[in-house]
């Protein structure tokens, strides 16, 4: 690695001051191991790096006056052991659990993950179905934004360097929404989606309500298939409508080819895994109903 | 130049690096201890593993800077003079490991799993390994190993200062 200047943040209100500080040649470093594997083989690096990875502040799970705040420093081992998500969201257990192995999400922070933005990210799909937003601090302060207006391309999202996303955001309407998350990859350890799924949905009278379908791995950054969804709403809930809704899905999707898969293959893949979200969640929803009526 | 200070196997030590040090490079070529070893150097292959706050991470993706005031194990902090640690030992008895290279990482993970959970299953075992690859022996013999120095382990038995 080239050598650079460390500095480290106590909390999210000291590291916006490095960062205004040391201006644009800095670069923040969270849990590292995606910045690590990239400043070893990258010819120039950053001046500075600020060190976020100690902001207590910024690793708190919980539920707030707007839903269910995770700051962006959680681990993917903290989100797979809380309690409260464990309750609340089984999927985004079972989407951090899907992440490298062991060691990475010790480390790997879910803020690293939607930052680093690969087309393949595992975090993504499950919060694109919750509607999640973020909250992001800069110079002129805080704002809020829908997690898909903060993925701008591959490898690119709305930050500016010397920006701080500071935590997610499940919005209060969506706390206990019923959601499914499913990868497929090559292998189940230390492998990266060919595609990922999550499907979010309510359900009335045995029709959808809200449903919401999010892929990843299938287009420049992770997207909703909404015209998917737009068919489900409203709709009976039958095998047939579900499988309708992965092949829909599987049209929407611009998948490519590269050496892990064809994008015909992915195209499967979205179909299969979209109706199998789906069934899963409409079995979590009426566990629910049942529940309620008890 | 910055001064690291740590736990490491129950010492303090303290070093001065090069911030982009990574925690592999101080631990062996600053510390001596050469157990962890630089096999990918990018978080594929697991055999730098070494525990950190209680919790298995990969040395090579941490920097040394980053271990600042916190507790790092690594396998030299296993056994001790008399004695190898049950993991270390089941290892042995079924003869779990070829060229070893793998080793330390391994046990390292396995000791981390079994600090929290005392009973695995064959599947959490598998999972617990998924980050630590073996292209050798295989992992039959590693999850047995597991299996058997658990049960030394929930029996009491052995050395469980570490
Ligand atoms: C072996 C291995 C396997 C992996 N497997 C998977 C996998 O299966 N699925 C998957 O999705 N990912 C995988 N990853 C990728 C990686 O682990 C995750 O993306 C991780 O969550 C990144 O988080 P981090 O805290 O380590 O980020 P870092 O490496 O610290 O940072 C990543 C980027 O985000 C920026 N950044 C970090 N936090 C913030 C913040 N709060 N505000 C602003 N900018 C920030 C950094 O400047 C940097 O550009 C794998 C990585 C490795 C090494």
């Amino acid at each position: 690695m080239r050598a650079f200047e460390y500095v480290v943040a106590r909390d999210s209100a000291q590291a916006m001051a490095l960062l205004a500080e040391h201006g644009s040649s800095v670069k923040i470093l969270a849990g590292g191991t995606d910045l690590l594997v990239e400043l070893k083989s990258a010819s120039h690096g950053p001046q500075v790096i600020v060190d976020i990875s100690r902001a207590e502040d910024m690793k708190k799970i919980s539920l707030t006056g707007e839903g269910l705040s995770i700051g962006a420093l959680a681990t993917h081992s903290e989100i797979m052991d809380s309690q409260l998500i464990r309750d609340m969201f089984p999927a985004l257990v079972d989407a951090a659990h899907t992440i490298g192995a062991v060691q990475t999400r010790n480390l790997g922070t879910l803020g690293g993950n939607l930052v680093t933005c690969v087309p393949s990210m595992d975090s993504g799909p499950t919060l694109i179905a919750l509607e999640a937003l973020v909250t992001i601090a800069g110079a002129e302060g805080r704002r809020q934004m829908p997690l898909t207006d903060f993925f701008v391309g591959p490898r690119k999202t709305i930050l500016k360097p010397t920006e701080l996303l500071v935590d997610i955001i499940i919005p209060k309407k969506n706390l206990g929404k019923p959601v499914h998350f499913l990868k497929s990859g090559l292998r189940k350890g230390q492998a990266l989606a060919l595609v990922n799924v999550a499907a979010s949905l309510w359900v009335d009278k045995n029709t959808f309500l809200e449903p919401r379908i999010a892929l990843g791995a299938v287009a420049p950054v992770v997207m909703r298939a909404t015209q998917a969804e737009a068919y489900l709403a409203g709709r009976a809930v039958t095998p047939e409508a579900m499988m309708e809704a992965g092949r829909i899905a599987a049209g929407e999707a611009r998948p490519i080819t590269d050496f892990r898969a064809s994008a015909e293959y992915r195209r499967d893949l979205i179909a299969v895994l979209t109706k199998r979200a789906l069934e899963n969640a409409v079995l979590l929803a009426q566990a629910k109903l049942k529940g309620v009526k008890k | 130049m910055t001064q690291v200070t740590m736990i490491v196997n129950g010492d303090s030590r303290t070093a001065s690096v090069p911030p982009e040090t990574t925690l592999l490079m101080l631990l062996r070529e600053h510390f001596n201890l050469t157990g962890a070893k630089l096999g990918c150097d990018v978080g594929d292959c697991g055999a730098c593993t070494v525990i950190v706050d209680g919790k298995p991470v990969n040395a090579c993706l941490m920097l040394a800077v980053q271990a600042e005031g916190r507790s790092v194990l690594t396998i030299e902090g296993l056994a001790t003079q008399n004695e190898l640690h049950p993991i270390q030992k089941a290892f042995e008895d079924q003869a779990s490991l070829q060229c070893g290279f793998c080793g330390p990482g391994v046990i390292l993970s396995a000791k981390a799993l079994l600090d929290n959970i005392p009973d695995p299953s064959k599947q959490e075992i598998r999972d617990a390994l998924s980050g630590n690859l073996c292209r050798c022996t295989g992992y039959t013999k590693m999850i047995e190993a597991i299996q058997e120095s658990a049960r030394v382990l929930r029996g009491g038995s052995a050395d469980q200062a570490v």
